[in-house]
């Protein structure tokens, strides 16, 4: 035993009971026991302290990081993130670190405990968070299990086919789907391998990942899924079909479809005329059912124009609209989506004496079917035929998904129309909260303009528009759009309340992008 | 530069005032830097920084301090947007003031010193210090003698009775120490730290008896940790004056029965002197931000006397602060250096370090080290070594902390890309 455990020992169980060892090294001086002990505990305390050698144990350096193949942001950028993440402007972050990971950069490894930290809290930062944190910042994720989101979960997730086999449910969709877009006969194989086994949620949420890769191919699988136990397989299956080109059931939805539409010509003033005569259907059965086709579809309740709910007939017939393919109708009036949309719609078996004009209430459950199918099919000309037509005037959320049919040159313009359309009506805000970011070019002009016309009307609820516009408009509107807001700010006192806000925070943007530029 | 705000959101609201459209008049030479800003509304704020302090003034009715206009105005000068130009009135008056009032101040302090204080007051403090080290003397020999395993159970009180006398005794610095005692024994390895501790107290009070046979340094080593401190203006007129380049290699702030003490560590580039520069601050008033981490500068400092002289003001600055590394050492190299002030000064609980080459390691408990290009390793003491491991990546770092017996604390690291970062 060493010296100084033996005063150790000896102190703990006390003088009294036991003499303090001896030290020929200590002074002898006179005094008593428990003195004794003190004065020589002392001397061997500072002779461990001053006589420590380095650690013998021999600690393992940690392994380094991986080389890094991105160069670090450049310095301004670096201090920008360290400010937002003391809390200045902190919504910007998704963004900083989408152009930080864009223009090929990674974030210094400074900032990585702190970001690693947020991601902890806000799932959605952890995309973003992963594509700009670089090999260091999984290298650190790996060393805390607080943070282990991060790995195996950014572009190229981690799990093989055991992932599968052993995974949380989560896990296993990302790598169905995963496979889904590589080998998607591969994956509806491994799939039909488990299915009578997986529990009814899980079955829903594997077929929820046949989106990704969806071919004819898939139609045996998706229609013996009509006939699943579970409600939700069963209406996925039935989505998911009315999404397939040239399925047997999409012939079977298009052949109710035309007994509910039907194109009248007659001769008006000596010229040809087309009407599409509504018929909704009659009654529901099962093969309805069968296809998707609820006894009470979503929306049927809702009020409609006149006083009345949408009410079932009607609904019946929005549903398997939307669930046609929209090449019946091109082949049924021979005729372009444009001119199609345009035709005067009316109720089956009405006097011709109204005049041909769209009568309302039919008018909008057609196009309402079409623009859902424009939506499912992913179909560019339809969708740009219902946004020019100007048929649909009171559904702004429909319209607004339509838009991300459209290619990407024309979706600015076409955003930019509906905004001048809607102008001035709460639909505006609820129209704008469905076009996602960045706003730019025509579209970005347009929302100024709504937002100047806005801030001139006086009124408390043109003030509480134009605040909730601004809250909206922080993050998506192109930084460039200061510039053009600027004169509004600059009216004293009247200048309304969000907008110097936003245009901080779209100058902070502006530098901030400007900074990530290479 | 945001280091100096006194707290977050003041950092922030700099941010958004050190935009060149705010500002008028701005200007700079080598000592100020000065402006005026719109604030809101029509007021007009001056703002006025001394760079060699630095110290700060501005008109604006803000409690913080330094305010967000000083802090931007600073912002600004470093992003090289102020340019240099004759003072207008203002600022010469004001930075004239200064000189003045410092020099006022050094007289009063000269005269305070000159006249001496009451003889009697102090004779009667001493025999209450002795009284009272005799006492704390007999209840350390009463702990050994009846066994430290009580200890285990003891309840608090059994130290702050202690502290209690001692602090009636006029031994305020014994008093903090016999107190923090306490914790001791709720961690594991307490029979031995405590016995270390109750010995270093033992040897502090013997050689408080037996000062008078002590060389003078020691004897002042001993009086100050017994708890006579010595004023500053002694330590400013008779102190040890050392002019070098100072790297600042980082600071820790601890607060403790609503004070807030800050430590700065220091060492001179020339000379290889560490210094600790210590301020403190009651609640909600701002510390001493005039030495910042990771800059080195032209200083006369101003040693409190001992045996191992350490804690020291700044006498007076020759030059603004400039960023620089500080040079550092290998593991067995500080713990010479280490050995060495220990020996001067056995109760020297915080040495300064800073390491080259530094680089993070693990020992099979997990415990996290850091180990030199040679292959010798310090034990960190650290609750978050995630920005340590993040910067360093595994490699080699510059590393400077603190030295205790329990482990090194880190306090800064300087990297090749990413410079100075606060731990």
């Amino acid at each position: 035993m060493s010296a100084w455990n033996e005063h150790v020992t000896a102190a703990l169980l006390g003088t009294e009971r036991r003499d303090p060892p001896v030290l020929p090294e200590a002074p002898a001086e006179a005094g008593d026991r428990a003195g004794r002990l003190l004065d020589q505990a002392a001397l061997l305390a500072v002779r461990r302290r001053a006589g420590l050698v380095p650690s013998g144990a021999a600690p393992e350096p940690v392994a380094p990081a991986p080389v890094e193949d991105r160069p670090v942001v450049p310095r301004a950028a670096a201090a920008r993130l360290r400010r937002i993440l003391a809390g200045e402007q902190t919504r910007v972050l998704p963004e900083w670190l989408g152009a930080a990971a864009e223009r090929g950069y990674r974030v210094p490894a400074q900032a990585l405990p702190d970001l690693l930290e947020r991601g902890r809290g806000d799932r959605a930062l952890r995309p973003p968070i992963a594509r700009a944190a670089g090999r260091r910042g999984v290298w650190l994720a790996l060393q805390n299990t607080d943070w282990a989101y991060l790995v195996g979960s950014g572009d190229d997730p981690g799990g093989g086919p055991e992932m599968w086999e052993t995974g949380t449910r989560n896990r296993r969709v990302a790598y169905l789907t995963r496979l889904r877009s590589t080998e998607p006969e591969r994956a509806r194989e491994l799939l039909r391998e488990t299915w009578a086994k997986e529990s009814a949620p899980d079955r829903a949420a594997f077929l929820a990942a046949f989106e990704h890769g969806l071919s004819p191919a898939d139609e045996e699988f998706l229609e013996a899924a009509l006939e699943d136990r579970g409600k939700d397989v069963r209406q996925l299956a039935a989505d998911l079909l009315a999404r397939l080109p040239g399925s047997a059931y999409g012939a079977r939805m298009a052949a109710r479809a035309r007994g509910c539409l039907a194109a009248e010509t007659r001769t008006v003033r000596g010229r040809r005329r087309t009407r599409i005569a509504v018929d909704p259907p009659h009654a529901h059965d099962e093969e309805m059912a069968r296809d998707g086709i609820p006894f009470h579809p979503s929306g049927s309740f809702a009020p409609r124009g006149a006083g009345g709910p949408v009410g079932t007939r009607a609904a019946w017939l929005r549903e398997i609209l939307a669930r046609t393919p929209l090449s019946t109708w091109t082949e049924l009036f021979e005729l372009p989506p444009m001119e199609i949309v345009c035709l005067p719609v009316g109720a089956a078996g009405e006097p011709s004496s109204r005049k041909g004009a769209v009568s309302e209430s039919e008018g909008r459950d057609v196009h309402i079917g079409w623009a859902r199918a424009a939506l499912a099919q992913r179909d560019g000309a339809w969708a740009r035929a219902l946004l020019k037509g100007g048929v649909m005037v009171d559904e702004p959320e429909a319209l607004a998904d339509l838009l991300s049919v459209l290619p990407d040159g024309e979706r600015d313009a076409a955003a930019a129309d509906l905004i001048r359309w809607v102008e001035g009506r709460p639909d505006l805000l609820r129209l704008l909260e469905r076009v996602p970011g960045p706003w730019a070019g025509p579209l970005a002009e347009a929302v100024v303009a709504a937002l100047t016309a806005s801030a001139a009307r006086p009124g408390r609820r043109d003030e509480h528009l134009v605040t909730r516009l601004c809250r909206l408009a922080d993050q998506r509107l192109e930084p460039a759009a200061a510039a053009r807001l600027a004169p509004l700010a600059e009216r004293g006192d009247a200048a309304p309340l969000g907008v110097a806000e936003l245009i901080a925070t779209l100058r902070f943007r502006d530098e901030m992008l400007k900074e990530l530029t290479p | 530069m945001l280091g100096l705000a006194p707290d977050a959101a003041s950092a922030k609201a700099a941010g958004g005032v050190a935009k060149p459209g705010k500002w008028g008049g701005t200007g700079c030479d080598d000592e100020a830097v000065w402006g005026e800003c719109r604030g809101s509304g029509k007021s007009v704020y001056r703002t006025g920084v001394d760079l060699t302090e630095p110290a700060y003034r501005c008109t604006c009715p803000s409690r913080k301090f330094p305010c967000k206009h000083a802090l931007g105005l600073l912002l600004m000068w470093a992003d090289a947007v102020v340019e240099g130009g004759p003072r207008p009135g203002w600022v010469a008056e004001w930075v004239e003031e200064r000189r003045e009032r410092a020099g006022r101040a050094a007289r009063r302090r000269a005269a305070a010193a000159g006249r001496g204080r009451d003889p009697k007051t102090a004779e009667r403090r001493e025999q209450r210090v002795d009284d009272g080290l005799a006492e704390l003397d007999q209840w350390l020999r009463d702990q050994v003698a009846h066994g430290l395993a009580q200890a285990e159970k003891a309840p608090y009180r059994l130290w702050d009775d202690a502290a209690r006398r001692l602090v009636d005794a006029q031994a305020g610095a014994l008093a903090g120490q016999v107190r923090g005692l306490a914790a001791i024994p709720r961690r594991p390895g307490w029979p031995g730290r405590l016995l270390e501790e109750y010995a270093l107290l033992r040897l502090l009070v013997r050689a408080h008896q037996r000062r008078d046979e002590l060389p003078e340094g020691l004897r002042d080593t001993v009086r100050s940790r017994v708890g006579f401190t010595v004023p500053q203006e002694d330590v400013l007129s008779g102190g040890e004056r050392v002019r070098d380049l100072w790297c600042v290699l980082g600071s820790r702030d601890t607060a403790q029965d609503l004070l807030t003490t800050r430590r700065v560590w220091l060492r001179g580039r020339r000379t290889g002197r560490p210094a600790l520069v210590l301020s403190f601050a009651a609640p909600g008033a701002s510390l001493d931000a005039s030495l910042v981490t990771g800059t080195q500068v032209d200083a006369e400092l101003a040693f409190y006397p001992g045996a191992q002289p350490l804690r020291a003001l700044v006498a007076g600055r020759y030059g603004a602060a400039e960023p620089a590394v500080p040079g550092g050492t290998a593991v067995r190299e500080f713990l010479d250096e280490h050995a060495a002030a220990l020996a001067k000064d056995p109760w020297l609980d915080r040495w300064p370090a800073a390491l080259e080459n530094a680089r993070p390691a693990r020992a099979e408990g997990g415990g996290l080290y850091v180990i030199d290009g040679a292959g010798d390793a310090l034990p960190l003491r650290t609750g978050d070594p995630w920005r340590l491991l993040a910067l360093s990546g595994g490699g080699p770092v510059t590393l400077s902390g603190e030295w205790s017996p329990r482990g090194l604390r880190p306090l800064a690291a300087w990297h090749e890309t990413e410079g100075t970062v606060v731990l």
